[in-house]
């Protein structure tokens, strides 16, 4: 045939190719590459992606029973074999390799040589129509296989794992430095790379003892000497020098993160360490801390929309209706006695109750229809009803705000009764009753089972005497 | 509002007259699918909304600053220093002063002898924070505040100094740091304005307040500081003249600002509306101010809690009231300013003057703000714009000491709003000269009191002058181990 002949030079190329490639596989381990090679492999990452689509087009042709062009075929089976080459070159810059690298090897050059062999048989139109199909539905698995392998490698074992519900396990209340804290910044930062399959500047960052005992340059790790311990050293390089680590590209460490990290190897980078173990003086404690606390925010995220319009509408000069932050659905209300209040301006806020988390009355004339909206405010963590009327019936009513927080009812006539409805608001810390018919009696057995919550009744006693007697402005 | 064009008070170009030409038609008619009541009109506009800016979940809402003008000496507050007693008349080390720039005042001296406090200290609460017997009541409040011990700028004179500390720069100019908080924050209570001045003076040596510390800057005017009068009418000219009614000066007002609004269509100009917007504030302050400042339904337990001269108007005592009751209705940002705390000379009867001004009042109100709940949400910072130097200014006279500037190192506190209680944080050298642990530059400070408020502080800036600008310009860090 006319076009065997014009292309004769293909099937050289590619028969050289392919032996090249078994080549590669026989001997991977004693691969000794130049320099010039071993940037080719830096290429893989980019022109892996052709042979992906060309493969995905002639198997569509091919299995769609479609006439599979020659042109195609020939320019697919070139990419996928320099391809599964350039990976080869890439792969043996890493010395020790992990079973993800060599799987991803393995599967790659299947893909590449089962190609080879669809490439000669539609070449010389060979009578396997069947072992054609079975060709490229196995290649189907492999191209996923491999894929699959290859983005492990380069994103981080559990990138393509499903995202589970318990991945932000909570830090424990006296958590152990290294394992809840140090141990979480360097899974989730380092050890895409430095895991016992990737082996990047031979380092295994897994677990301490690996860290400890170090990489190809120097000690990652001197305990009690941050300033020589090379990770610190490359965390703090500038970003655009290469051993800037992670490198470019890569999710960076935060501030805090590496101020944790610097002050765990300053205090010995022992895996025994526990918070609870650290002076108040100590920075780290605040850094983590911070990490341990959720932030706000998050408990929000699922709050129905409220339209910029609605909050207009329900707002005026005397009530402020606005949103904790501007990207967020929570709502804070401060209402303040205008000369002709009205009781609907009030009992209208209902429309936003479920986003309401911060609400202040004080001062606000409170009846039952306005304890009835607060009920419906189940979102509701700051609750302030100071200088109002309410009695015990309407405090009543608000048994069911089981996240709030704090709540402010000083100088009302609200009594003993209502200490009951304390006991409900399970989620409770913080309880202003000065001025309160609550009596001490009452309130102190009820402090006896709430031991955590923290009740204001006023200045202290002593202190006010002091403060009240010893008047210590010259009298003019 | 395009903050781009600022610089032109017709607020529009040939690029804006282009652009919106353009684009406001095709917008008009896609804001109206968007939101169906876009053209319903109202008398409540967007405008009114805070600034839209992604923050976070604020510890405080409000800031109570009780400025002491004139900058209080740490070496007599809260700064102990046993060892300028054993040191005293020995000249201050070289390798202390480290060739620290002096005033014109002390420039001319040869010697630097050392000088302790002739007040004593004692160490308070389960903090264990040291006070001096001036301030016995803050004392009692040791536990409920959090003293930083290593404050420091860069000015040496009071004006850079104070303007620094308001202003986030020494050269006058800039937005002071209440209108950045309402720029960002908005009012809480729209009848009042969100950034209000008190003024006192004590009879210790006195430097100027400027109204520029309180101004707004290039930031809309409306967030300027709004100085209260000590005197009788904290606000002149509230009350309506005789003959004219409250529904005579609304229609007044009305047919003002339709006029106002004719101009604001020809020209633009957002001062327009602006000035609009503090007619009707100024309508509603009529109600609104008298009832705020009356302290006659003060209790005589509150009053005595302040000190009995707090129902004089114009002392300490009774802005610290005020700025309580301010506080509780809604105002952003209360600045005391208590003047007369420049002891050159004279320093201990001085300062014992100026600290029973300020003393019981200002342990007073958080006090009064704890048991109201409102030290959850209020920040209350206490001090002055720099310290004093721990030598002698002139001759050393142990009877009759003054000293002179220094900004290397000094101490303020801060109560509620987020902030740690019972801590001290920071540490000056045995000397009280230089900080040898934590320190925290103004611009920290700032960074940190624009967190606790639920701002970040590198993102609320301002584009003016073909520049965005910040408090803190281009610096600052926020100081987490002061927060709670």
């Amino acid at each position: 045939m006319n076009q065997k002949t014009n292309w004769r030079w293909i099937d050289y190329l590619i028969f050289g190719l392919t032996i090249f490639l078994v080549f590669c596989i026989i001997f991977d381990s004693f691969l000794e590459l130049s320099a010039i090679f071993a940037w080719l492999g830096r290429w893989h990452p980019v022109i892996l992606h052709f042979p992906i689509v060309l493969l995905a087009l002639s198997i569509f042709l091919g299995l769609s029973k479609k006439n599979v062009p020659q042109l195609l075929l020939t320019v697919t089976t070139i990419s996928a074999l320099i391809t599964a080459i350039s990976g080869f070159f890439l792969g043996a810059e890493i010395s020790v390799k992990g079973d993800l690298l060599l799987r991803h090897q393995w599967l790659g050059s299947g893909v590449a040589l089962l190609t080879v062999i669809w490439f000669w048989i539609l070449r010389y139109e060979l009578e396997y129509k069947s072992i054609l199909k079975i060709i490229q539905i196995v290649l189907i698995g492999l191209i996923l296989l491999t894929g699959h392998f290859g983005g492990m490698l380069t994103h981080g074992e559990d990138f393509l794992t499903l995202p589970s519900s318990e991945e932000s396990d909570k830090i424990p209340e006296n958590p152990l430095i290294y394992e809840h804290i140090v141990g979480r910044i360097i899974k989730e930062k380092c050890v895409s790379c430095h895991n016992p399959n990737k082996k990047k500047g031979q380092l295994v960052m897994t677990g301490l003892s690996e860290i400890l005992k170090g990489g190809e340059i120097g000690n990652t790790i001197v305990p009690t000497k941050p300033e020589e311990s090379e990770m610190i050293k490359r965390l703090h390089l500038p970003l655009e020098n290469d051993e800037h680590m992670p490198p470019d590209g890569k999710n960076p460490l935060s501030e805090n993160e590496i101020q944790i990290l610097e002050r765990w190897i300053t205090l010995g980078a022992l895996d025994t360490l526990r918070l609870a173990h650290l002076s108040g003086a100590e920075p780290m404690r605040a850094l983590i801390k911070e990490m341990m606390e959720p932030d706000p925010m998050n408990k929000w995220e699922n709050l129905p929309k409220v339209a910029d319009s609605t909050i207009l509408n329900l707002s005026s000069d005397y009530i402020n209706i606005t949103r904790v932050a501007s990207n967020s659905e929570a709502i804070k209300i401060n209402a303040f006695l205008s000369p002709n209040h009205s009781q609907k301006s009030i009992t209208d806020l209902k429309r936003i109750a479920n986003n309401i988390v911060e609400l202040d009355l004080s001062g606000i004339p409170i009846g039952p229809p306005e304890a009835e909206m607060m009920a419906a405010c189940t979102n509701l963590e700051w609750l302030e009803l100071d200088r109002t009327s309410i009695s015990d019936e309407e405090l009543d009513k608000l048994r069911g705000l089981k996240n709030l927080r704090l709540l402010k009812i000083y100088k009302t006539n609200v009594t003993d009764k209502s200490i009951s409805v304390f006991k409900s608001l399970s989620n409770l810390k913080s309880l202003y009753l000065w001025r309160t018919g609550i009596g001490s009696k009452a309130l102190n057995e009820f402090l006896k089972e709430r031991p955590d919550l923290d009740v204001d009744v006023g200045i202290e006693k002593k202190v006010e005497s002091f403060v009240v007697v010893a008047d210590s402005i010259p009298k003019t | 509002m395009d903050k781009t064009n600022d610089e032109n008070p017709l607020k529009v170009n040939r690029r804006h007259f282009f652009s919106q030409l353009s684009v406001g038609i095709g917008s008009l008619a896609l804001g109206s699918l968007l939101i169906p009541d876009l053209f319903k009109g109202g008398p409540k506009e967007l405008a009114d909304m805070p600034l839209g800016i992604p923050h976070f979940a604020p510890k405080a809402k409000r800031v109570i600053y009780l400025f002491q003008a004139g900058a209080p000496s740490q070496l007599e507050t809260f700064d102990h220093k046993p060892t300028l007693r054993k040191r005293m008349g020995e000249d201050l080390p070289d390798s202390i002063r480290n060739g620290q720039r002096l005033t014109g005042m002390t420039s001319g001296q040869d010697k630097f002898p050392l000088m302790p406090p002739t007040v004593k200290f004692k160490q308070h609460g389960n903090s264990g924070a040291w006070v001096s017997d001036f301030f016995p009541h803050i004392a009692k409040i040791a536990d409920d505040i959090c003293i930083v011990r290593s404050m420091h700028t860069e000015a040496i004179n009071h004006d850079p100094a104070i303007t620094f500390f308001q202003t986030g720069s020494q050269i006058s100019g800039r937005p002071s740091m209440g209108s950045w908080m309402s720029y960002g924050l908005g009012s809480e209570n729209k009848n009042l304005p969100s950034f209000v001045v008190l003024t006192s003076r004590g009879k210790g040596n006195s430097q100027g307040l400027y109204s520029k510390l309180w101004s707004s800057g290039f930031l809309d005017s409306k967030h300027q500081g709004v100085l209260l009068r000590s005197g009788k009418d904290p606000v002149l000219y509230l009350n309506d003249p005789e003959g004219i009614s409250r529904s005579d000066k609304r229609h007044l007002l009305d047919h003002v600002s339709s006029l106002n609004k004719m101009h604001h269509a020809e020209t633009g100009d957002d001062e327009i509306e602006s000035r609009i917007a503090q007619y009707e504030m100024a309508y509603r302050m009529q109600m609104s101010v008298p009832d705020v400042m009356d302290i006659s339904k003060e209790p005589e337990s509150i009053i005595k809690l302040y000190g009995e001269d707090c129902q004089v108007p114009g002392t300490y005592a009774a802005n610290a009231l005020q700025a309580r009751r301010l506080a509780e209705n809604g105002v952003r940002f209360i600045q005391l300013y208590h003047q007369g705390w420049d002891q050159h000379g004279n320093l201990h009867n001085e300062m014992a003057g100026q600290a029973k001004d300020v003393d019981q009042a200002s342990a007073a109100l958080v006090l009064d703000l704890k048991q109201r709940g409102m030290l959850e949400d209020t920040l209350v910072i206490w001090g002055g714009e720099f310290g004093r130097s721990n030598y002698c200014q002139g001759k050393f006279d142990p009877t009759n000491y003054g000293r002179d500037h220094h900004p290397r190192a000094f101490s303020i506190w801060m109560a509620g709003g987020g902030i740690k209680p019972g801590l001290n944080y920071g540490k000056t050298d045995e000397f009280g000269y230089n900080i040898i642990e934590n320190p925290v530059h103004i611009n920290d400070f700032h960074a940190t009191l624009m967190h606790s408020l639920g701002l970040d502080h590198e993102q609320l800036t301002y584009k003016y002058q073909g520049r965005r600008f910040r408090l803190t310009d281009v610096a600052g860090n926020v100081i987490k181990d002061l927060l709670a």
